[in-house]
Protein backbone atom coordinates (compact mmCIF):
# COMPACT_ATOMS: atom_id res chain seq x y z
CA UNK A 1 0.00 0.00 0.00
CA UNK A 2 1.32 3.26 -1.50
CA UNK A 3 0.11 6.41 1.09
CA UNK A 4 1.23 9.52 -0.64
CA UNK A 5 1.16 12.60 1.53
CA UNK A 6 0.92 15.17 -1.29
CA UNK A 7 -2.30 15.27 -3.03
CA UNK A 8 -2.76 13.68 -6.35
CA UNK A 9 -2.78 15.67 -9.57
CA UNK A 10 -5.76 16.39 -11.17
CA UNK A 11 -4.61 14.78 -14.16
CA UNK A 12 -3.77 11.33 -11.78
CA UNK A 13 -7.02 11.98 -9.77
CA UNK A 14 -9.14 11.60 -13.14
CA UNK A 15 -7.54 8.14 -14.66
CA UNK A 16 -7.86 6.94 -11.18
CA UNK A 17 -11.92 8.32 -11.27
CA UNK A 18 -12.07 6.60 -15.05
CA UNK A 19 -10.54 3.23 -13.73
CA UNK A 20 -13.04 3.22 -11.13
CA UNK A 21 -16.19 3.97 -13.45
CA UNK A 22 -15.39 1.65 -16.04
CA UNK A 23 -14.73 -1.45 -13.62
CA UNK A 24 -17.88 -0.44 -12.04
CA UNK A 25 -19.54 -0.57 -15.50
CA UNK A 26 -18.30 -3.54 -16.25
CA UNK A 27 -19.11 -5.15 -12.86
CA UNK A 28 -22.47 -4.30 -13.84
CA UNK A 29 -22.64 -5.86 -17.42
CA UNK A 30 -21.52 -8.50 -15.69
CA UNK A 31 -23.77 -8.69 -12.94
CA UNK A 32 -26.97 -8.23 -15.26
CA UNK A 33 -25.21 -11.17 -17.53
CA UNK A 34 -25.54 -13.45 -14.86
CA UNK A 35 -28.80 -12.42 -13.91
CA UNK A 36 -30.26 -13.30 -17.54
CA UNK A 37 -28.47 -17.11 -17.24
CA UNK A 38 -30.12 -17.08 -13.20
CA UNK A 39 -33.47 -16.34 -14.98
CA UNK A 40 -33.18 -18.62 -18.42
CA UNK A 41 -31.62 -21.90 -16.57
CA UNK A 42 -34.53 -21.30 -13.57
CA UNK A 43 -31.63 -21.36 -10.95
CA UNK A 44 -32.54 -21.47 -7.23
CA UNK A 45 -29.32 -19.42 -6.67
CA UNK A 46 -29.52 -15.85 -7.57
CA UNK A 47 -27.72 -14.46 -10.44
CA UNK A 48 -25.48 -11.73 -7.89
CA UNK A 49 -24.12 -15.65 -5.75
CA UNK A 50 -23.42 -16.91 -9.13
CA UNK A 51 -21.64 -14.26 -10.74
CA UNK A 52 -19.65 -13.92 -7.27
CA UNK A 53 -18.04 -17.96 -7.75
CA UNK A 54 -17.81 -17.06 -10.97
CA UNK A 55 -15.38 -14.25 -10.35
CA UNK A 56 -13.44 -16.28 -7.16
CA UNK A 57 -13.21 -18.76 -10.45
CA UNK A 58 -11.60 -16.65 -12.61
CA UNK A 59 -8.88 -14.68 -10.12
CA UNK A 60 -8.04 -18.22 -8.84
CA UNK A 61 -7.12 -19.16 -12.22
CA UNK A 62 -5.77 -16.07 -12.87
CA UNK A 63 -8.09 -15.46 -16.10
CA UNK A 64 -8.73 -12.33 -14.62
CA UNK A 65 -6.25 -10.22 -13.18
CA UNK A 66 -7.02 -9.03 -9.52
CA UNK A 67 -5.85 -5.10 -10.78
CA UNK A 68 -8.46 -5.11 -13.32
CA UNK A 69 -11.67 -5.48 -10.82
CA UNK A 70 -10.29 -4.18 -7.86
CA UNK A 71 -10.78 -0.60 -7.23
CA UNK A 72 -14.34 -1.37 -8.50
CA UNK A 73 -14.77 -3.95 -6.35
CA UNK A 74 -13.55 -1.65 -3.41
CA UNK A 75 -15.87 1.18 -4.00
CA UNK A 76 -19.38 -0.69 -4.08
CA UNK A 77 -18.39 -2.74 -1.50
CA UNK A 78 -17.47 1.27 0.79
CA UNK A 79 -20.18 2.47 -0.59
CA UNK A 80 -22.72 -0.83 0.34
CA UNK A 81 -24.96 1.32 2.63
CA UNK A 82 -25.62 3.88 -0.04
CA UNK A 83 -27.36 1.52 -1.93
CA UNK A 84 -29.83 -0.46 0.55
CA UNK A 85 -31.15 3.42 2.03
CA UNK A 86 -34.14 3.49 -0.73
CA UNK A 87 -35.19 -0.41 0.38
CA UNK A 88 -34.30 1.07 3.97
CA UNK A 89 -36.72 3.95 2.78
CA UNK A 90 -39.52 1.92 2.24
CA UNK A 91 -40.30 0.79 5.65
CA UNK A 92 -42.36 4.18 5.87
CA UNK A 93 -45.20 1.62 4.29
CA UNK A 94 -44.71 -0.54 7.17
CA UNK A 95 -44.66 2.61 9.85
CA UNK A 96 -48.13 1.56 11.19
CA UNK A 97 -46.52 -2.17 12.49
CA UNK A 98 -43.53 -0.67 13.35
CA UNK A 99 -44.83 1.96 16.25
CA UNK A 100 -47.23 -0.90 17.24
CA UNK A 101 -44.33 -3.47 17.77
CA UNK A 102 -41.44 -1.02 18.22
CA UNK A 103 -40.50 -2.12 21.75
CA UNK A 104 -41.25 -5.76 20.87
CA UNK A 105 -39.58 -5.90 18.18
CA UNK A 106 -36.43 -3.92 19.48
CA UNK A 107 -35.84 -6.02 22.98
CA UNK A 108 -36.24 -9.15 21.05
CA UNK A 109 -33.91 -8.18 18.53
CA UNK A 110 -31.36 -7.02 21.52
CA UNK A 111 -31.58 -10.81 23.07
CA UNK A 112 -30.93 -12.06 19.54
CA UNK A 113 -28.22 -10.66 18.51
CA UNK A 114 -26.34 -11.05 21.87
CA UNK A 115 -26.74 -14.63 21.57
CA UNK A 116 -25.31 -14.69 18.23
CA UNK A 117 -22.49 -12.25 19.48
CA UNK A 118 -21.43 -14.43 22.28
CA UNK A 119 -21.84 -17.46 20.82
CA UNK A 120 -20.05 -17.30 17.56
CA UNK A 121 -17.21 -15.46 20.07
CA UNK A 122 -17.09 -18.36 22.42
CA UNK A 123 -17.13 -21.25 19.70
CA UNK A 124 -14.50 -19.60 17.45
CA UNK A 125 -12.10 -18.76 20.68
CA UNK A 126 -12.05 -22.34 21.90
CA UNK A 127 -11.66 -23.91 18.19
CA UNK A 128 -9.23 -21.07 16.99
CA UNK A 129 -6.63 -22.03 20.21
CA UNK A 130 -7.27 -25.69 19.07
CA UNK A 131 -5.98 -24.65 15.41
CA UNK A 132 -3.27 -23.30 16.10
CA UNK A 133 -1.72 -25.61 18.38
CA UNK A 134 -2.63 -28.41 16.05
CA UNK A 135 -1.35 -26.25 13.20
CA UNK A 136 1.96 -24.92 15.51
CA UNK A 137 2.28 -29.13 16.23
CA UNK A 138 2.36 -29.99 12.63
CA UNK A 139 4.79 -27.83 11.65
CA UNK A 140 7.27 -29.06 14.47
CA UNK A 141 6.73 -32.03 13.38
CA UNK A 142 7.42 -31.38 9.77
CA UNK A 143 10.58 -29.71 11.35
CA UNK A 144 12.09 -33.34 13.01
CA UNK B 1 -43.21 19.13 -8.64
CA UNK B 2 -43.60 16.74 -10.70
CA UNK B 3 -42.99 13.36 -11.10
CA UNK B 4 -39.49 13.31 -12.54
CA UNK B 5 -38.35 16.47 -10.41
CA UNK B 6 -39.07 14.99 -7.62
CA UNK B 7 -37.52 11.76 -8.47
CA UNK B 8 -34.38 13.77 -9.40
CA UNK B 9 -34.94 15.69 -6.25
CA UNK B 10 -34.95 12.36 -3.92
CA UNK B 11 -31.97 10.74 -5.50
CA UNK B 12 -30.04 13.95 -4.85
CA UNK B 13 -31.83 13.64 -1.25
CA UNK B 14 -30.20 10.22 -0.72
CA UNK B 15 -26.45 11.04 -2.30
CA UNK B 16 -26.10 14.25 0.05
CA UNK B 17 -27.76 12.61 3.12
CA UNK B 18 -25.41 9.34 2.80
CA UNK B 19 -22.26 11.19 1.36
CA UNK B 20 -22.53 14.54 4.13
CA UNK B 21 -22.63 11.56 6.51
CA UNK B 22 -19.76 9.90 5.66
CA UNK B 23 -17.28 12.94 5.53
CA UNK B 24 -19.29 14.25 8.92
CA UNK B 25 -18.43 11.00 10.72
CA UNK B 26 -14.40 10.66 8.66
CA UNK B 27 -13.87 14.55 10.51
CA UNK B 28 -15.78 13.87 13.94
CA UNK B 29 -16.24 9.72 14.53
CA UNK B 30 -18.87 10.29 16.55
CA UNK B 31 -21.06 7.04 16.59
CA UNK B 32 -24.37 9.56 15.89
CA UNK B 33 -22.85 11.39 12.09
CA UNK B 34 -22.10 7.63 11.22
CA UNK B 35 -23.65 6.68 8.04
CA UNK B 36 -25.09 3.77 8.78
CA UNK B 37 -27.24 5.81 11.61
CA UNK B 38 -27.23 9.21 10.32
CA UNK B 39 -28.13 9.20 6.66
CA UNK B 40 -30.96 6.20 6.36
CA UNK B 41 -32.45 8.82 9.56
CA UNK B 42 -31.86 12.07 7.64
CA UNK B 43 -33.32 10.55 4.70
CA UNK B 44 -36.62 9.23 6.17
CA UNK B 45 -37.36 12.17 8.06
CA UNK B 46 -37.19 14.17 5.31
CA UNK B 47 -39.31 12.00 3.32
CA UNK B 48 -41.89 11.43 6.30
CA UNK B 49 -42.10 14.98 6.44
CA UNK B 50 -43.00 15.81 2.60
CA UNK B 51 -44.87 12.92 2.66
CA UNK B 52 -42.96 12.27 -0.91
CA UNK B 53 -44.91 8.92 -2.16
CA UNK B 54 -43.14 5.96 -2.68
CA UNK B 55 -43.31 5.65 -6.02
CA UNK B 56 -41.78 9.16 -6.84
CA UNK B 57 -38.88 8.23 -4.24
CA UNK B 58 -38.00 5.48 -6.02
CA UNK B 59 -38.34 6.79 -9.57
CA UNK B 60 -34.20 7.39 -9.49
CA UNK B 61 -33.14 6.11 -6.24
CA UNK B 62 -34.24 2.38 -7.72
CA UNK B 63 -30.67 2.58 -10.04
CA UNK B 64 -29.15 2.80 -6.84
CA UNK B 65 -30.46 -0.40 -4.86
CA UNK B 66 -30.12 -2.15 -8.49
CA UNK B 67 -26.08 -1.80 -7.63
CA UNK B 68 -26.53 -3.92 -4.57
CA UNK B 69 -26.17 -6.96 -7.20
CA UNK B 70 -22.85 -6.11 -8.78
CA UNK B 71 -21.72 -4.87 -5.10
CA UNK B 72 -22.56 -8.79 -3.98
CA UNK B 73 -20.34 -10.14 -6.97
CA UNK B 74 -17.35 -7.39 -5.58
CA UNK B 75 -17.22 -9.68 -2.79
CA UNK B 76 -15.04 -12.28 -4.54
CA UNK B 77 -12.31 -10.14 -4.98
CA UNK B 78 -11.69 -9.68 -1.22
CA UNK B 79 -11.89 -13.56 -0.77
CA UNK B 80 -9.04 -13.69 -3.56
CA UNK B 81 -7.42 -11.15 -1.17
CA UNK B 82 -7.23 -13.19 1.94
CA UNK B 83 -6.97 -16.61 0.45
CA UNK B 84 -3.82 -17.43 2.54
CA UNK B 85 -5.62 -16.55 6.05
CA UNK B 86 -8.77 -18.87 4.53
CA UNK B 87 -6.12 -21.47 3.90
CA UNK B 88 -4.67 -20.99 7.36
CA UNK B 89 -7.54 -21.46 9.69
CA UNK B 90 -9.84 -23.44 7.62
CA UNK B 91 -11.78 -25.60 10.34
CA UNK B 92 -12.24 -22.42 12.36
CA UNK B 93 -13.45 -20.44 9.50
CA UNK B 94 -15.47 -23.00 8.62
CA UNK B 95 -17.21 -24.11 12.05
CA UNK B 96 -17.46 -19.77 12.51
CA UNK B 97 -19.42 -19.53 9.72
CA UNK B 98 -22.06 -22.49 10.37
CA UNK B 99 -22.04 -21.62 13.77
CA UNK B 100 -22.63 -18.18 13.07
CA UNK B 101 -25.77 -18.84 10.88
CA UNK B 102 -27.22 -20.76 12.48
CA UNK B 103 -27.02 -18.76 15.80
CA UNK B 104 -28.21 -16.04 13.76
CA UNK B 105 -31.54 -17.77 12.02
CA UNK B 106 -31.87 -19.60 15.49
CA UNK B 107 -31.94 -16.83 17.41
CA UNK B 108 -34.53 -14.65 15.23
CA UNK B 109 -36.44 -18.11 15.03
CA UNK B 110 -36.27 -18.62 18.90
CA UNK B 111 -37.76 -14.43 19.97
CA UNK B 112 -40.55 -14.46 16.78
CA UNK B 113 -41.76 -17.84 18.31
CA UNK B 114 -42.27 -16.37 22.21
CA UNK B 115 -43.38 -13.10 20.66
CA UNK B 116 -47.28 -11.93 19.11
CA UNK B 117 -45.46 -10.04 15.56
CA UNK B 118 -47.42 -10.16 12.84
CA UNK B 119 -46.23 -12.34 10.15
CA UNK B 120 -44.88 -10.07 7.58
CA UNK B 121 -42.27 -8.93 10.55
CA UNK B 122 -41.17 -11.65 11.88
CA UNK B 123 -40.60 -13.47 8.70
CA UNK B 124 -38.55 -10.45 7.45
CA UNK B 125 -36.43 -10.99 10.82
CA UNK B 126 -35.06 -14.54 10.15
CA UNK B 127 -32.53 -13.23 7.39
CA UNK B 128 -31.56 -10.49 9.44
CA UNK B 129 -28.06 -11.05 10.35
CA UNK B 130 -27.02 -11.58 6.70
CA UNK B 131 -25.26 -8.17 4.51
CA UNK B 132 -28.31 -6.46 2.90
CA UNK B 133 -27.90 -8.21 -0.41
CA UNK B 134 -28.21 -11.57 0.51
CA UNK B 135 -31.23 -10.70 2.97
CA UNK B 136 -32.55 -9.06 0.29
CA UNK B 137 -32.17 -12.35 -2.02
CA UNK B 138 -33.16 -14.96 1.09
CA UNK B 139 -36.24 -13.26 2.47
CA UNK B 140 -38.69 -14.26 0.11
CA UNK B 141 -37.95 -17.62 1.03
CA UNK B 142 -39.43 -16.82 4.60
CA UNK B 143 -41.86 -14.98 3.41
CA UNK B 144 -40.41 -11.69 4.21
CA UNK B 145 -40.48 -7.86 2.61
CA UNK B 146 -37.34 -6.62 1.24
CA UNK B 147 -38.49 -2.95 2.51
CA UNK B 148 -38.65 -4.66 6.17
CA UNK B 149 -36.26 -6.83 5.79
CA UNK B 150 -33.63 -4.08 4.89
CA UNK B 151 -34.31 -1.88 8.00
CA UNK B 152 -33.84 -4.75 10.59
CA UNK B 153 -30.94 -6.00 9.20
CA UNK B 154 -29.56 -2.37 9.16
CA UNK B 155 -30.81 -2.74 12.72
CA UNK B 156 -29.03 -5.25 13.81
CA UNK B 157 -26.15 -3.81 12.25
CA UNK B 158 -26.05 -0.77 14.46
CA UNK B 159 -27.30 -2.51 17.54
CA UNK B 160 -24.29 -5.26 17.22
CA UNK B 161 -22.02 -2.38 16.65
CA UNK B 162 -22.75 -0.87 19.39
CA UNK B 163 -23.17 -4.01 21.71
CA UNK B 164 -20.14 -5.76 20.64
CA UNK B 165 -17.42 -4.28 22.98
CA UNK B 166 -19.30 -4.07 26.62
CA UNK B 167 -20.09 -8.16 25.30
CA UNK B 168 -16.95 -9.23 24.48
CA UNK B 169 -15.41 -7.07 27.92
CA UNK B 170 -18.00 -9.36 30.15
CA UNK B 171 -17.51 -12.29 28.43
CA UNK B 172 -13.39 -11.96 28.42
CA UNK B 173 -13.58 -12.49 24.59
CA UNK B 174 -9.38 -11.52 23.83
CA UNK B 175 -8.94 -13.25 20.27
CA UNK B 176 -8.72 -11.00 17.15
CA UNK B 177 -10.44 -14.39 15.31
CA UNK B 178 -13.10 -14.53 17.72
CA UNK B 179 -14.50 -10.81 18.15
CA UNK B 180 -13.79 -10.57 14.12
CA UNK B 181 -16.14 -13.48 13.09
CA UNK B 182 -18.78 -12.72 15.99
CA UNK B 183 -18.70 -8.99 14.31
CA UNK B 184 -19.22 -10.36 10.95
CA UNK B 185 -21.63 -13.23 11.82
CA UNK B 186 -24.05 -11.06 14.09
CA UNK B 187 -23.95 -7.40 12.61
CA UNK B 188 -22.23 -7.93 8.77
CA UNK B 189 -21.37 -4.78 7.12
CA UNK B 190 -22.05 -2.31 10.63
CA UNK B 191 -20.05 -5.44 12.15
CA UNK B 192 -16.73 -5.32 9.57
CA UNK B 193 -16.76 -1.56 10.08
CA UNK B 194 -16.68 -1.82 13.87
CA UNK B 195 -14.30 -4.57 13.43
CA UNK B 196 -12.19 -2.79 11.41
CA UNK B 197 -11.88 0.20 14.45
CA UNK B 198 -10.52 -2.56 16.90
CA UNK B 199 -8.05 -3.81 13.93
CA UNK B 200 -7.63 -5.01 10.59
CA UNK B 201 -7.18 -8.39 11.23
CA UNK B 202 -10.54 -8.46 13.62
CA UNK B 203 -11.59 -6.59 9.90
CA UNK B 204 -10.70 -8.81 7.20
CA UNK B 205 -11.79 -12.13 9.39
CA UNK B 206 -15.27 -10.08 10.06
CA UNK B 207 -15.71 -9.02 6.29
CA UNK B 208 -15.22 -12.47 4.76
CA UNK B 209 -17.64 -14.39 7.70
CA UNK B 210 -20.14 -11.95 6.40
CA UNK B 211 -20.06 -12.69 3.09
CA UNK B 212 -19.84 -16.90 4.07
CA UNK B 213 -22.59 -16.47 6.13
CA UNK B 214 -24.69 -14.37 3.28
CA UNK B 215 -23.72 -16.44 0.43
CA UNK B 216 -24.81 -20.05 3.01
CA UNK B 217 -27.70 -18.09 3.58
CA UNK B 218 -28.99 -17.44 0.05
CA UNK B 219 -28.13 -20.75 -0.59
CA UNK B 220 -30.04 -22.31 2.31
CA UNK B 221 -32.82 -20.49 2.63
CA UNK B 222 -35.28 -22.36 1.15
CA UNK B 223 -34.27 -25.26 3.07
CA UNK B 224 -34.40 -23.45 6.16
CA UNK B 225 -37.63 -22.23 5.62
CA UNK B 226 -38.99 -25.21 4.70
CA UNK B 227 -37.70 -26.69 8.41
CA UNK B 228 -39.03 -23.40 10.45
CA UNK B 229 -42.45 -23.10 8.81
Amino acid sequence: MTTTLTKPTPSVRIKNSTIKFTQVCLFCIFSWACHIVAIKLNSPIPGSVIGLAVLLILLSMKLVPEKMVNNGATWLISDLLLFFIPPVVSVIKYQDILEHFGTVLLSSMLIASTIVLLGTAFTVDRLFKFEHQYRAKKQLQGAI
Amino acid sequence: MNISGLGIFCLLLTLAGYYSSKILYRRHRKVWFAPIIAAPVVILAVVASLHIPLAGYFTYTHWLAALLAPATIAFAVPIYRERNLIKQYPITLTVGVVVGLLLGLGSSWLVTYFTAMPAELSNSLMVRSVSTPFAIEATPAFGGVPGLTAMLVLLTGVMGMLICEPLFKVAKIKSSVAKGMALGASAHGAGAAKATEIGRQEGVIASLTMIFTGVAMVILAPTFAALIH
